[in-house]
C-alpha cells in the first residue's frame, strides 16, 4: 500500500530489536557455555539417552494433546450449538483456566489425587481401607496433568472457533436427511479439520516443554522431559556444560517443530456471521446439566481441594495457622510470604506492562506488513524451553560484573517479559486483524497522518484485546516458575516458587494457603481482562 | 483546463491491467461506471493516494499531485464500508476532517452539516447506534467537512437496500449543487449513474470505453459494449438486414420498436417475419422477446401479447434515426 506501511514497520522495530536481543543473550550464553566446553555438544546428540528422552518428550506431548483436544471436541460441539443457564459461566471458568499456573495444578492433584490424598482418604473411609487408587508419581499422572491444564484450553479454542463458523451447511446436510452423526463426521469435522490440528499443535507446545509437572507428579527420571533433565544436570548433577548443550538439542528440536506445524501462520478469516444458538430442551436440556457436571467435577475438585487444605489439616480440623504464619513474615529459607506476594505482584504488573505494550505494536506492525517474519520471531521465545530460557540468563548474570538485589529483578524481569511475549502478541494480533485497514486510509483523506490515526483511532479499537493481553500476560508471570527456579540465587522468590519450595517440605496448608492468595489474584486479573467486553469493536 | 487530469494512468496485477486517461471539469459530479472488476475502485485508489504504486500523472487544478502523500491531496473520499471511525462518537467523526475550522466553530458546523443530511441532533450517538443509511450519510458530511478540493464516491450506496439508495442519491446530487464541490462516483448501477451524474466514463477491462453525457451514451452509444452497458437493447448484423456483408450491427432500443406497420413517414427499418419467443411484465409494459433470422431482438409494448402472435410471423418497425450502426 502507501507510506504507513513503513510507519507500522518503525513503530516495531524497537519492539522487536528488544526482543531479538532479550532473547538472543541468553541464548548465546548457552551457546557459548556449550560450545566452549570440549565437545559437548557433539557428544549429547550423539548419546542415545538424548534421543531417548526425545522421544518420551515428544509421546507425552502428543498424548496430552490428542487427549486434550479429543476429549474437547463434543464438549465443544454441544456448547456451541446449545444455549442453556450456566453455559456462560462454563465457558468462562475453561477461558479463565487458560491462565492458571501448572504449580497450582501440581499442589491441586497432590492433595486431591495423592497417595493420600482426599480422593484416596474418601475410598478408604467407604471401603475401610480396602480401596485405594494410585495416579500420581506415574506416566499418567503427568498425562492426566497435562490433560487437565490443556482440556479448556482445547475446550475454549474449537468451542470459540465452531461459533464462529455459520451452521448453514450443517442445516443443510439435515435437510437432506443425513443423521447427526453423518452431518457431524461429513461436514463439520472436514471444515474444522484446521482448526483442530492448530488446537492440538498449540497443546503439543505447551507440553513439549513440561517441566514443573514431570518433575512434581512424575515422580521418576524415567519421565524426565528434555527441561527437567535439563534442570537437572545444571543444579542436582552441576554440569552447566551439558544441559546447555541439552538447552541447544532442545531448542533445535522446538524450532524444528514450529516450522513443520507452521505455527504463527497466518490465521484463515472466520465468517462474520455467526450461528444461531439453539435452547436446550427436553433431551439436550439434561445433555448440556450432565456435560456441565462433568466438566465441572473435572476442572474443580483439584481447586476446591487447595481452598480446604488452606483452612483446614489433613484431619479436617479447621486452622488459620497458614494465614498466621503469612502474616507474622515467617520464613521458609530466606523468603517471606509476603515479600512473595510482592514480588510476584510487582514482577508481574511489570513484564505484562512492558510485554503489551511491546505486543501492541508488534501486533499491528506484523497485521499491516503481513510479515511473517515478525511472528516467526516473536513465537520463537516459545521454542526455548522458560527453564532453558532461566539457564541462559543465569548464565549472563554469573558474568555480571555487578550482583545486586537490583539486577536480580532485571534479569528476573527480562525472561517473565520473554516468556510471557508471544502469548501477548497471540492476544493482540486479533485484535489488529480486526481493524479494517480503510479507517487508517480514511483518516489519512482527511488530513491525519499515521500516527494521530494510529493513536486516536486504532490504538482505542485495540483496548479490549490490551487488556486481555495484559491480563493474560499477568496470569501467565504470576504462575511462572521454570525460568524463576532455574534462576534461583534465592533473591527473587515468588508465590510459585515458595509454593514449590513448601510442597518439597510436605507443607501442603502454607503452599495452600499461598496457591489461594495466587488463584485469587489470578481470578481478579482475569475478571479485570475480561470486563468491558469489546468496546469500540469494528462492526 | 480541465480540474482533474489523469494522464496515461498504469497499474499492472497479475491478470488486469489498469491503463487509462481522462479529465473532470471543475464543478462536474462524473461518474465511472463499469462491471465489477472494471479497475473502476483501483483508479480511485490511485487518485486519492491510498494506492500508491502507479505510474502517469494525475493533475488536480494544475498542480501535479501524483506523488503526494494522501494528507497533503486534501482529495475527499466516501467508502463503500462507511469506514466511521468506531472509536469516536459522530461528532468526533465529523470534526476529524475540521482542520481549519476554529475550535469554537466546530461545533456548530457540524449541526449545520448534520442537518443538511436530515441528521440534526445525531451528534453524541455512537457509530455502532447508526443504522445503514445513517452511517453511509454521516461518511458524506465527515468527508464535506474537511473541505475537500475533490471528493470521491466508491460504490458509497451499495451496502443499502433500494428505496434507500434511491433517496441518498438525491441526497448526494443536493449536496453536490450546493457545495459545488467536484466529484467522482463509482457504480455498477446504471440507473444511479443515470439519475446523478453530469457526464458518465464507461471501464471495460482497465480500460475507458466511452465517455458522455447519460442521454449521449444511451442514444447514441460508439460500442456494442456501451450499447448493452447502457440499457436493454438489440443487436442485428447489417447482413441480415440488407444483405450488406460488412462487419457491422444495427442497434436498438426496445422502447423504440413497434409492432406492425410504421406510423410515421420518417424512414423505418422493418424487420418482416420475426417471430415470438416469450414475454415479460415489467411494470411500465412488456418486453417481448423475439427472434429475427436466428438474432434475438427486444421490443417494448403498452399492450399484453396475444397467444395468436405466438402462432404467426410477425413485423417491427423501428424509425431509422432511433437506430446507430456499431462495429462489431
Amino acid at each position: 500500500m502507501t507510506g504507513h506501511d513503513g510507519f507500522y514497520r518503525r513503530k516495531a522495530l524497537p519492539a522487536l530489536i528488544v526482543t531479538a536481543v532479550v532473547f538472543i543473550l541468553p541464548m548465546g550464553a548457552v551457546f557459548l557455555k556449550a560450545f566452549t566446553s570440549s565437545g559437548e555438544p557433539l557428544r549429547t546428540f550423539a548419546d542415545p539417552y538424548t534421543w531417548k528422552l526425545l522421544g518420551f518428550t515428544v509421546w507425552e506431548s502428543f498424548l496430552s494433546a490428542l487427549l486434550s483436544v479429543l476429549l474437547a471436541i463434543p464438549f465443544s460441539v454441544f456448547f456451541s450449538r446449545y444455549t442453556f443457564f450456566g453455559r456462560r459461566a462454563i465457558l468462562t471458568m475453561s477461558d479463565a483456566a487458560f491462565a492458571l499456573p501448572a504449580v497450582l495444578a501440581v499442589l491441586g492433584f497432590v492433595i486431591y489425587y495423592g497417595n493420600n490424598g482426599m480422593v484416596n482418604s474418601a475410598l478408604a473411609s467407604v471401603s475401610g481401607g480396602r480401596w485405594s487408587v494410585k495416579i500420581l508419581y506415574s506416566f499418567k499422572a503427568i498425562i492426566l496433568a497435562h490433560v487437565y491444564l490443556n482440556f479448556p484450553v482445547a475446550f475454549s479454542l474449537i468451542t470459540s472457533a465452531l461459533s464462529s463458523m455459520p451452521d448453514t451447511e450443517e442445516r443443510a446436510s439435515e435437510l437432506l436427511g443425513a443423521s447427526g452423526f453423518r452431518t457431524f463426521f461429513r461436514i463439520t469435522l472436514p471444515k474444522t479439520w484446521g482448526m483442530l490440528l492448530a488446537s492440538f499443535t498449540l497443546i503439543f507446545l505447551f507440553c513439549f516443554p513440561s517441566f514443573l509437572i514431570v518433575m512434581s507428579l512424575g515422580g521418576n527420571p524415567r519421565y524426565f522431559t528434555m527441561e527437567a533433565e535439563i534442570y537437572k544436570r545444571t543444579y542436582t548433577d552441576v554440569n552447566p556444560a551439558s544441559s546447555a548443550a541439552l538447552a541447544i538439542f532442545s531448542f533445535i528440536i522446538m524450532v524444528i517443530l514450529l516450522v513443520i506445524t507452521g505455527y504463527g501462520r497466518e490465521e484463515k478469516r472466520v465468517s462474520r456471521r455467526r450461528r444461531v444458538l439453539l435452547k436446550a430442551t427436553g433431551k439436550t436440556r439434561v445433555l448440556a446439566i450432565v456435560l456441565s457436571v462433568v466438566i465441572f467435577l473435572f476442572m474443580a475438585p483439584p481447586m476446591l481441594s487447595i481452598l480446604y487444605r488452606a483452612f483446614f489439616t489433613k484431619d479436617g480440623t479447621f486452622t488459620l495457622k497458614a494465614w498466621t504464619a503469612i502474616a507474622a513474615r515467617s520464613r521458609t529459607g530466606t523468603a517471606t510470604s509476603l515479600g512473595a506476594v510482592l514480588n510476584s505482584l510487582l514482577v508481574a504488573a511489570a513484564s505484562a506492562f512492558i510485554a503489551t505494550n511491546m505486543a501492541s505494536v508488534i501486533a499491528m506492525g506484523a497485521v499491516r506488513t503481513k510479515s511473517r517474519f515478525t511472528t516467526l520471531l516473536t513465537s520463537l521465545p516459545m521454542a526455548i524451553g522458560s527453564v532453558s530460557m532461566g539457564l541462559g540468563f543465569s548464565f549472563i548474570a554469573s558474568r555480571m560484573p555487578v550482583r545486586n538485589i537490583i539486577t536480580s529483578y532485571v534479569i528476573v524481569l527480562a525472561a517473565h517479559t520473554v516468556v510471557v511475549l508471544p502469548f501477548a502478541v497471540r492476544s493482540i494480533v486479533p485484535g489488529a486483524r480486526r481493524i479494517p485497514e480503510r479507517l487508517a486510509l480514511a483518516a489519512q483523506t482527511l488530513g491525519g497522518d499515521s500516527k494521530e490515526a494510529y493513536r486516536l483511532i486504532e490504538r482505542p479499537l485495540l483496548k479490549p484485546y490490551r487488556r486481555r493481553a495484559f491480563a493474560f500476560s499477568f496470569a501467565l508471570s504470576l504462575g511462572e516458575v521454570n525460568a524463576t527456579l532455574a534462576l534461583s540465587e534465592g533473591r527473587v522468590t515468588t508465590i510459585p516458587i515458595l509454593i514449590y519450595k513448601m510442597m518439597n517440605q510436605y507443607n501442603y496448608q502454607g503452599a495452600s494457603a499461598l496457591a489461594v492468595i495466587l488463584l485469587t489474584i489470578a481470578i481478579i486479573v482475569f475478571a479485570i481482562g475480561e470486563t468491558g467486553g469489546d468496546d469500540n469493536a469494528v462492526s | 483546463m480541465p480540474y482533474l487530469e489523469c494522464r496515461d494512468l498504469r497499474r499492472v496485477f497479475h491478470h488486469f491491467t489498469l491503463d487509462i486517461s481522462f479529465s473532470v471539469d471543475e464543478g462536474e459530479l462524473m461518474c465511472i461506471l463499469g462491471p465489477s472488476g472494471s479497475g473502476k475502485s483501483t483508479l480511485l485508489g490511485a487518485i486519492s493516494g491510498t494506492d500508491g504504486s502507479i505510474s502517469g500523472q494525475i493533475l488536480l487544478d494544475g498542480q501535479d499531485i501524483t506523488c503526494m502523500p494522501i494528507q497533503k491531496r486534501r482529495i475527499g473520499m466516501v467508502f463503500q464500508d462507511f469506514s466511521l471511525f468506531p472509536s469516536m462518537d459522530v461528532e468526533r467523526n465529523i470534526m476529524y476532517g475540521m482542520r481549519d475550522v476554529p475550535e469554537s466553530e466546530k461545533h456548530a458546523e457540524v449541526e449545520r452539516l448534520l442537518d443538511m443530511v436530515d441528521l440534526a441532533g445525531y451528534g453524541s450517538r455512537q457509530v455502532h447506534e447508526l443504522s445503514g443509511g445513517e452511517a453511509q450519510r454521516i461518511a458524506l458530511v465527515r468527508a464535506v467537512a474537511a473541505k475537500p478540493r475533490m471528493l470521491l464516491l466508491d460504490e458509497p450506496l451499495s451496502a443499502l437496500d433500494a428505496p434507500l439508495r434511491k433517496k441518498l442519491r438525491t441526497m448526494i446530487r443536493q449536496i453536490h449543487d450546493r457545495t459545488g464541490i467536484t466529484m467522482l462516483y463509482v457504480t455498477h448501477d446504471r440507473e444511479e449513474a443515470f439519475s446523478i451524474a453530469d457526464r458518465i466514463m464507461i471501464m471495460r477491462g482497465g480500460k475507458l470505453e466511452a465517455a458522455g453525457t447519460p442521454e449521449e451514451l444511451y442514444i447514441h452509444p460508439s460500442n456494442l459494449f456501451t450499447a448493452f452497458f447502457t440499457g436493454e437493447g438489440s443487436s442485428i448484423p447489417m447482413s441480415c438486414i440488407d444483405g450488406d456483408d460488412s462487419e457491422k450491427t444495427l442497434f436498438f432500443r426496445p422502447e423504440d420498436a413497434v409492432f406492425g406497420n410504421p406510423v410515421s413517414l420518417e424512414p423505418h427499418i422493418i424487420l418482416k417475419g420475426a417471430s415470438m419467443e416469450s414475454h415479460e411484465y415489467t411494470g411500465s409494459g412488456y418486453l417481448v422477446r423475439l427472434s429475427y433470422k436466428g438474432c434475438p431482438i427486444l421490443v417494448m409494448t403498452r399492450k399484453k401479447p396475444a397467444q395468436q402472435w405466438a402462432d404467426a410471423p410477425v413485423q417491427v418497425c423501428i424509425p431509422k434515426d432511433r437506430t446507430v450502426i456499431l462495429n462489431g
